[in-house]
Order: structure tokens, then sequence, then C-alpha cells
């Protein structure tokens, strides 16, 4: 069997997934060997057209971006989103609850008319999407697993389940039992509750897990002690594409 | 069996002999109100008043994620995994023995579970009567106050520095020796540890079932459908909290990943619970259990039916953990089965 092509693209973003996948280093020579990468702008130079997975990263913010995505769709016989941006839109979507003037204007300045935007987007509003590596930044590990997955022709398993069961496992204080918000109780787990494991909360960066009870999450996160301001940026920080941001 | 007195000042002579050859956990403060068993080192300070350890013993003898087999997709070879650090939980409350005397009964029974068998007999448990109780608990309304069996050694504190330890193993009675001189615990020393025991007990019954515990599998059997079940599942966040927390839940799911060669892989397994969605997912995306209401259900009738119809105890040692750890504040055995209790009133 011939290895499999893949290419790796970018949208509005930071390349910081591109960059998690570089890290492996080691790790990424063995993974890649099983495959023929033909673009991947961190590692290697050059470009083709002919690929079969393509592994596309940010959101969409720009009506000319629809189209570039289109045609990336049609070459590939494999769509992955890479990270939050391009799986559910991400932080870029914090400017969905701005006017468009006032963002474009902090953006571009005078020239803010030359650079046509509209709401920020996650690849799956435009295009089908067949796999989602979730994540700000991606987890190395995960992504490798699911290439992995790919490969052996399985489906990839990403979890199904909410942040807390990790962090249970991890066996960490409850941030709510401290009298503070955590996104863990919707948010797909997979990233081990890094945040919470650091001292923080979750910020809900791998989007909503399937079945999220939204309606038991508020009146969970509405204590004493906390602003419904505080509770609405939370849940607009990550998940603004979703039913969770108010 | 032998009952000895034993000094506080001995201690760091004993647990530093013990932690030559075991891991040793003791119970310490991990902040405000939150203590939980942690590796020893020399001039930690133990937490004697402790209420409740934040994560439950079962971590020690059942890990959250677990290697069982390694394989070779090439020679379609496989080697089971067996890992067994030799272990001392110092500090373990009656109602955590209680439960790991489940697990042992639950999970050794039938075609018994190798690797936690190992794990198990690698521990050795040294149990410790409650000074305080946690204000979530109710292990003394559940039968769960006291156990007779399963501990190596039973430490019970009579006074600022002095602990009558019960011998409840050989092995027990010959780590309590290393350091040489035991002394056999006085009729007096005896009496102190009774009472200290009847202190906290009395305490205990402060949360408390209204009716017989074992009454508790004949009342379900009548509640299969009661309105409660949907009224608090509403809230439910199925986010696996209250399974996880708990000292006698022991689900887990298997799961394989290959090496970056796609050569050798490994089988492992990770905690699971019957409050997440995709639990009682199968093949073809069926899943048994799919609304809320469902599971929600199901977690009661297993602690409060199914594991009584198979070894004549409640699955809930009254631990209070899952009340606590629930963010929604919903899970709650007590709360649960006495409102049963009081819902179908006119049938008792
Ligand atoms: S800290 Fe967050 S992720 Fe952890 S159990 Fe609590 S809500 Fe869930
Ligand atoms: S804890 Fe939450 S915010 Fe942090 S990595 Fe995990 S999903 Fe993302
Ligand atoms: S059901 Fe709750 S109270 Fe009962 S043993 Fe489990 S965690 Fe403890
Ligand atoms: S801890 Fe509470 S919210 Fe989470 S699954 Fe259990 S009952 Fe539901």
């Amino acid at each position: 069997m011939a290895k499999p092509k893949i290419a790796f693209f970018d949208f509005a973003g930071c390349e910081g997934d591109q960059l998690q996948i570089a890290n492996l280093e080691e790790r990424l020579l063995d993974i890649l060997g099983h495959v023929e990468v033909v673009s991947f702008r961190e590692v290697v130079t050059g470009h083709s057209d002919d690929y079969d997975v393509a592994f596309v990263e940010g959101s969409i913010t720009r009506p000319g971006d629809e189209e570039r995505l289109k045609e990336i769709r049609k070459n590939a016989k494999i769509l992955v989103a890479l990270g939050a941006c391009a799986a559910i839109g991400g932080i870029n979507c914090l400017k969905n609850f701005q006017a468009e003037n006032v963002y474009r204007e902090e953006v571009y300045g005078a020239h803010a008319r030359w650079y046509p935007t509209y709401a920020a987007r996650p690849l799956k509003s435009v295009v089908k999407v067949d796999a989602e590596v979730p994540g700000c930044p991606i987890d190395g590990a995960e992504f490798a697993r699911i290439t992995k997955d790919l490969l052996l022709g399985r489906t990839p398993w990403v979890p199904d389940f909410p942040v807390c069961v990790e962090c249970k496992q991890a066996g960490n204080v409850c941030r709510y039992e401290m009298g503070r918000m955590c996104l863990g109780i919707i948010t797909r787990a997979g990233c081990g509750a890094a945040c919470v494991s650091q001292g923080a909360h979750c910020w809900g960066c791998r989007g909503l897990v399937p079945g999220a009870n939204l309606d038991a999450a508020r009146i969970v996160m509405d204590r004493p002690g906390t602003s419904r301001k505080a509770v609405q940026d939370l849940l607009r920080f990550f998940l603004g594409d979703t039913g969770a941001a108010l | 069996m032998t009952t000895y007195t034993v000094y506080k000042e001995q201690l760091p002579e004993l647990f530093g002999k013990w932690s030559e050859e075991y891991s040793l956990y003791v119970p310490a403060k991990l902040r405000e109100g939150f203590y939980d068993l942690v590796a020893w080192k020399p001039g930690l300070e133990i937490a004697w008043d402790f209420d409740v350890a934040y994560n439950s013993p079962k971590r020690f003898l059942f890990p959250p994620r677990e290697a069982l087999i390694t394989f070779d997709r090439r020679t379609c070879e496989a080697k089971p995994v067996f890992e067994a650090p030799p272990q001392i939980l110092f500090g373990v409350h009656p109602y955590d023995v209680k439960a790991i005397n489940q697990l042992d009964q639950l999970l050794e029974g039938g075609a018994p579970d190798q690797n936690y068998v190992r794990r198990r007999e690698a521990t050795v448990i040294m149990a410790y009567e409650p000074l305080t109780v946690s204000s979530t608990a109710f292990w003394a309304s559940v039968g769960a106050g006291t156990v007779a069996h399963g501990f190596d050694l039973y430490w019970t504190k009579i006074g600022p520095a002095a602990f009558t330890v019960e011998v409840g193993s050989a092995k027990g009675e010959e780590l309590l020796s290393l350091c040489g001189g035991l002394v056999p615990a006085t009729a007096g020393d005896k009496e102190g540890a009774r009472r200290a025991r009847a202190r906290v007990q009395f305490r205990a019954r402060k949360n408390s079932l209204r009716y017989n515990w074992e009454e508790t599998p004949r009342l379900l059997a009548k509640c299969w459908d009661s309105p409660l079940w949907r009224r608090y599942s509403q809230m439910c966040l199925a986010c696996g909290s209250c399974n996880l927390v708990c000292p006698t839940c022991y689900c887990f799911d298997i799961r394989d990943e290959v090496d970056d060669q796609l050569g050798e892989g490994v089988r492992y397994r990770e905690w699971d619970g019957c409050m997440l969605e995709g639990f009682a997912k199968v093949a073809g995306n069926h899943n048994f259990r799919p609304k809320a209401q469902d599971r929600y259900r199901h977690r009661y009738f297993r602690k409060g039916k199914y594991i009584y119809d198979k070894i004549g105890e409640l699955g809930c040692v009254g631990c209070g953990r899952c009340v606590r750890a629930c963010t929604a504040g919903i899970a709650n055995p007590l709360k649960v089965f006495n409102e049963l209790w009081e819902e179908t009133a006119h049938e008792h």
C-alpha cells in the first residue's frame, strides 16, 4: 500500500497546534515515517495539492477563507480539524460578541475597510469535518494516537466524557469545593484535566462534551460569590460558537 | 487477637523502618478542610483528626489507569503486565476498610481480577479509628462504622500521645514488632479505646437513615417508578464524579494503544462510571441507559440493591465522598434513600 499523503493548512489561528506536532520531535519521525508529508510549513518546505488527509488549523473569519477551505475539502479524502480554533471556533469567536466596526478598527486601524471579515466560525460550519483533534493547543500525544488510529483503519477514540473524569483520576480537589468556577463539568476530556492539575481551572478549550447539560451547568456556576459577568466571560472564552455562551 | 499500646514517640522509628521496604502512605492535610493519604517522609505532620481522605483508598489497589497486557501486532503475542509494589496504607478509616473488603469479595470472586489480587496481596492495611466525622458522612447508619476483619493492624488514638493497636494479622504484628519491645495494652487502655470508638460512633449518627439499612433493597424494589429519579437527574451533568470518588465503585473501560512504529502496543484499563453517558453504549451505538434518569436510578439500585443481592451488604459505606464531589448537589444516597422511605411511608 502506498503511504497516505498528508498536508497541513492553517486559517485564523496561531499555528500553535502545528507547533505542538513539531514538538513531538523524535516521535514525529516515527509517526511521519508511515505517511508522506506533502505540505507542512512548520517542518518541511514545498507544497502539493495531491493529498489524502488534510489537517486544518484555525477558524474561518473571512468570506474569502471559505473558498480555500472548500478546495481543500475537495482534494482531501479525510479532513481533520486541528485544535480549538478549527474544531469549535475557539477564542476567535470572542469577537462575535463585539460590534464589527469595533473589532475591525482595533485590528486593522485606519485600513479597516480594506479587510472584509465576518463572524469567526469553526470549519464544520463551512465543510464536512471527518475527525477533530481538540484542545488549545492540541495535545501532541493525542494527535499521535488519533493519527495512529487512522493509519490502522480504526475509528479514532476521543473521550466522550467530561474533564471531571480525568480530574478525579488525577485526585485534584474540585474547584467548586474551593469556591471557584470550572468548566470541566461540560468540557470534553482528553487533556488529563491539565489546567486543574496545574492549579487553575478548566476554560473549556476542548469544546463541549456530547450531551453537555448546559442548563444544569449554569445553575451550578451561579453561586454566591460569582458574578453573572464572570460566568458569561468564562463561557464565551472558548465556547463562543456553541450553545453554552450567553 | 492481641492488642498493644504504642506511643507517638515510637512512630518515627517504626515509619522509617517500614518505608525501607514499603511505600508508606499516611493521612495529611492538603489545605484547610481537605485531607488525603500521602507518601510519608520524615517530619511530615500527620493529620490525626482527618475526617475523610479526599481520595478513596481504592486508587492504591485499582489505580485510575493500569496496563494489563502488552502485545505485538506482528507476532500476535501477548504478555500480562503485573505491577504490585509493596505498600502500607496507614490511617484507613473503618468504612474504607469495609469498602476494600467489598472490593476483595467482588474482584476476587468468580474469575479473580489478577491485577487487583496481586496489588491487594502486596498491601498492608492499617486501620485507624476516626476522631472526627465529615459533614456529609453517614457510615454509622449503613453498618460501616466498625469492621471485624480486613486490616493488619487497627490503631485507636486513646490520648494525646498514645494508641492501642489491635492485631489483625501475623504480618501486622511482625511489622509492629520491628522496633522491638511490644507492650500489651492494659485493661485501662482497652477501655480508653472502647470509649474513643463510642464517642465517634455517637457523633456519626447525626446523619442517619430513618430506617434500618437492611430494608434498603426492599425499599428500592418498590421505587422503580418513583418521580424522584427524574426530579434529581434533571440536574445531572453525567460527569461521573460520584462514581470515581466512591470507594466501592470498580468499573473500568479497556483500550489499546500501539507504539509509534505501529508494532507493539499496550492494553490498559481506566476508571469508568455508570453515570457517564457512554457507559452503557454497545456496538452499533445502542445505549442501554440513554437518559440521565436511567443512569441516576441505576446507581442507587446498584448501591442499595444489586450489590446487596450479591453479598448481603449495601454497596454504599456512607463515606459521603459523592455528596461532596457532586457539583450539581444531587448525589446523595442518604437523602435519596430517606426520601424514598418517606414517599412509601403509607406502605410501612
Ligand atoms: S475541578 Fe473542574 S474538572 Fe475537576 S472535578 Fe471540579 S468541575 Fe470537574
Ligand atoms: S482543563 Fe480545560 S482548558 Fe485546560 S486543557 Fe483541559 S479542556 Fe482545555
Ligand atoms: S455511594 Fe457515595 S457515600 Fe456511598 S460509599 Fe460511594 S461515595 Fe461514599
Ligand atoms: S457527580 Fe452529580 S452531576 Fe456528576 S454524574 Fe454524579 S450525580 Fe451526576
